[in-house]
């Protein structure tokens, strides 16, 4: 399906952007098989990898607290020429790099599979959540925004983003098996960069919305809007808003009237 | 002579001074938590009693109109229906002021804690304000609320204003609600005299989210196994935002306190109760009669409410950096975030989505919706709550009772159902 077609273009777009500007942008290859990718990792991947929590005593660098940014998306789509398997994509500074420091985040994951539909788009944006899933990092549990921390450990295990979209690729393609081939796009330069992404973002998540409640309506719920579409004629609650219009109309005449006498 | 409606705030005043005094003589682990918060009631009552008395301006306001804004404008303002809540816990007026609500000729499938708003005003056991800041969402019984009061003996002729908030979470509504903030401004200054700084308001909105960002960092930490926390935890940060002391440096301090403590348990690895054997997540607002639900909960089958409505915090941290930004955040914050508005003026999503990061962060085993009889909107969502709670693989209970009429649904019936759920799931 081609709905996010045009997006995954724009993000090639913005990263050949960030070069321009001359951001240090940094790719790392990984293999495509989940346990491949497992075996190479530092810390530990999979459901109760970690506790979940990471003290701010504890942590080694933050990532995309509100006060410097943060902006993370999904895209996903069966074309085999627009995402490639096993790129890792890091605009800015490295874990390793950036001891103590609190970075903008911006996250991108792209994915490809064969069969991908609506069906999985649920399933997909559940699983940028990690919950307690990569040991030694942590996404706080706030809507609208990925908010996260790397703890001292696990820094000092080698976790680095390469780490980190490696751990995100087994996850994917482990819950979704639909999932065939995934890219990872990290940002960390630049509060400004994570903004230019807000962009994408904010159409990517009408799209997404629209899906979301395309998805419930087949479960036979409408998750967004009033299922009466809008067309007084048809709603049972009609006499209803005619007797507020009603009672609208007679308040303002009394109004106007207690106005009119007070001025005279 | 005592004006009438001060009464019950005066006994409140006595109640937290009583219990102020007994914390002080009688210090155990975690009363340099519970101190303050008395402090702030404390002060609260006796800034009430003395407002009133001298004849000063005071509003009656709701917890979502951005209380920053009263405390940049440095006017006193009380909520009308949190003489509910008397005593901050188990009112001890309760019955009484059920019945007093029954009389009311008002329908009893209104919320029952607004038809004992009514019941307070018709009493005369609140303050008469010198204005009224009305909140309007997030259901038809609190429209019917201001009504009442409108009409009522007690507070007719009293100048109100509400703003007017729009259905949408859009960018256009966010501008029209921060408009309508603005306007309510507007009436506070022709009614109380007092003038809005906008550097004084970013001194407390700046002090608020530090606040938030806290509150938000002690509810990680209630995603520990096992938890380190029972329900109670959630009353503070929500008072101390959104009630008293708001963007008050000492209810930062007490953040940062509650903040320092709670990192001690989870560091070492001490659970609120020795063997955690349920985690549950309470969908929705605390009963007024969780003093008696909750303790069995935990000793009858090992359960803790991990989280809850009022404690998850998913609020917006206001940009400080103009006038714009943040009129625009606080109107985002108080027309989308706060509980129960977010999940009943809001769109279903936000019940689905809330309840698939909560049931996967905080490691639930069991979702209950108690189902408040004034939560019609959330009613209308059960459906949805328990399709996700299917996929997610998470037993699903809707309850039905009145979250403040321990009459509806008796605790002992709420304890039966819950045992049969538990028993049944496999859970305990």
């Amino acid at each position: 399906m081609a709905i996010f077609n045009a997006y995954v273009k724009k993000m090639a777009e913005y990263v050949e952007g960030m070069r321009g500007k001359g951001r240090q942008v940094r790719e790392f290859d990984c293999p495509g098989d989940p346990g491949k990718l497992l075996e190479e990792l530092p810390v530990r991947v999979g459901p109760e990898a970690s506790s979940g929590i990471i003290l701010r005593g504890d942590t080694f660098v933050e990532l995309g607290n509100p006060d410097v940014g943060s902006c993370a998306f999904l895209l996903w789509t069966d074309n085999p020429s627009l995402v490639g398997d096993g790129k890792i994509t890091l605009i800015g500074p490295n874990i390793q790099e950036s001891e103590g420091a609190s970075l903008p985040f911006g996250q991108v994951l792209m994915v490809r599979g064969a069969g991908l539909g609506k069906e999985e788009h649920s399933a997909l944006e559940q699983n940028q959540y990690i919950a307690d899933q990569i040991e030694g990092y942590m996404l706080k549990s706030t809507s609208e925004r990925m908010w996260g921390r790397v703890s001292k450990d696990a820094a000092t295990k080698g976790f680095d983003f390469d780490t980190l979209g490696k751990a995100l690729m087994a996850i994917f393609k482990t819950a979704v098996p639909k999932v065939q081939a995934m890219e990872a796009i990290f940002v960390t330069s630049d509060k400004e960069d994570v903004r230019h992404l807000d962009n994408i973002a904010e159409q990517v998540r009408k799209i997404s919305k629209d899906i979301t409640r395309e998805t419930w309506l087949a479960r036979g719920y409408d998750i967004l809007e009033c299922t009466l579409g809008w067309d007084c004629n048809t709603c049972s609650d009609k006499p209803v808003c005619d007797e507020i219009r009603e009672v609208i109309t007679v308040r303002k005449k009394k109004i106007r009237k207690t106005k009119t006498s007070s001025n005279q | 002579m005592v004006d009438k409606g001060l009464e019950r705030t005066i006994a409140e005043r006595d109640h937290f001074e009583f219990l102020l005094k007994f914390l002080e003589e009688s210090p155990y682990e975690t009363s340099h938590l519970l101190i303050p918060l008395v402090k702030a009631n404390l002060e609260h009552y006796k800034d009430t009693v003395r407002y009133i008395e001298e004849g000063k301006p005071i509003i009656a306001s709701y917890f979502s109109n951005a209380p920053e804004i009263f405390t940049a404008m440095d006017i006193h303002w009380y909520c009308p229906v949190s003489a509910a809540f008397a005593g901050a816990g188990a009112n001890p007026y309760l019955m009484n002021d059920l019945e007093g609500a029954d009389k009311l000729a008002v329908s009893s499938d209104i919320c029952t804690l607004l038809r004992m708003a009514m019941y307070y005003t018709e009493a005369g056991l609140l303050p008469r304000p010198t204005a009224i800041v009305g909140m309007i969402i997030p259901c038809d019984g609190i429209v019917a609320l201001h009504e009442a009061s409108r009409r009522s003996k007690q507070w007719r002729g009293i100048p109100m204003f509400a703003p007017d908030p729009p259905y949408f979470t859009d960018e256009r509504s966010i501008d029209y609600f921060a408009q309508e903030l603005r306007r309510m401004v507007d009436f506070l200054t022709e009614h109380t005299g007092q003038k809005l700084d906008i550097g004084r308001l970013r001194e407390v909105v700046e002090v608020t989210n530090e606040q938030y960002k806290l509150w938000q960092e002690i509810n990680e930490l209630r995603r520990a196994v096992p938890c380190p926390f029972n329900w109670g935890v959630g009353g503070g940060p929500f008072a101390l935002t959104q009630n008293r002391w708001v963007g008050d440096l000492r209810g930062l301090e007490w953040f940062k306190a509650a903040l320092a403590d709670s990192e001690k348990l989870v560091k070492a690895g001490k659970g609120w109760l020795e063997n955690e054997k349920i985690r549950l997540l309470w969908f929705d607002v605390h009963p007024t009669w969780f003093f008696d639900l909750a303790p069995w909960l935990e000793e009858e089958w090992k359960a803790v409410i991990v989280m809850d409505m009022f404690s998850y915090c998913p609020y917006t941290l206001v940009d400080t950096s103009s006038e714009e930004t943040m009129f625009h955040d606080l109107a985002k914050r108080n027309l989308m975030d706060t509980t129960m508005i977010r999940q009943a003026v809001g769109v279903a999503d936000n019940f689905a989505s809330d309840l698939v990061r909560i049931v996967k962060d905080y490691k639930i085993d069991c979702v209950v919706w108690p189902a408040h009889m004034g939560h019609k909107d959330g009613a209308a969502s059960v459906g949805i709550m328990r399709e996700i709670c299917r996929d997610l693989g998470v037993p699903f209970l809707s309850i039905g009772i009145d979250t403040f009429d321990p009459r509806y649904t008796t605790p002992d019936e709420v304890k039966n159902t819950m045992s049969q759920f538990f028993t049944a799931m496999g859970l305990g």
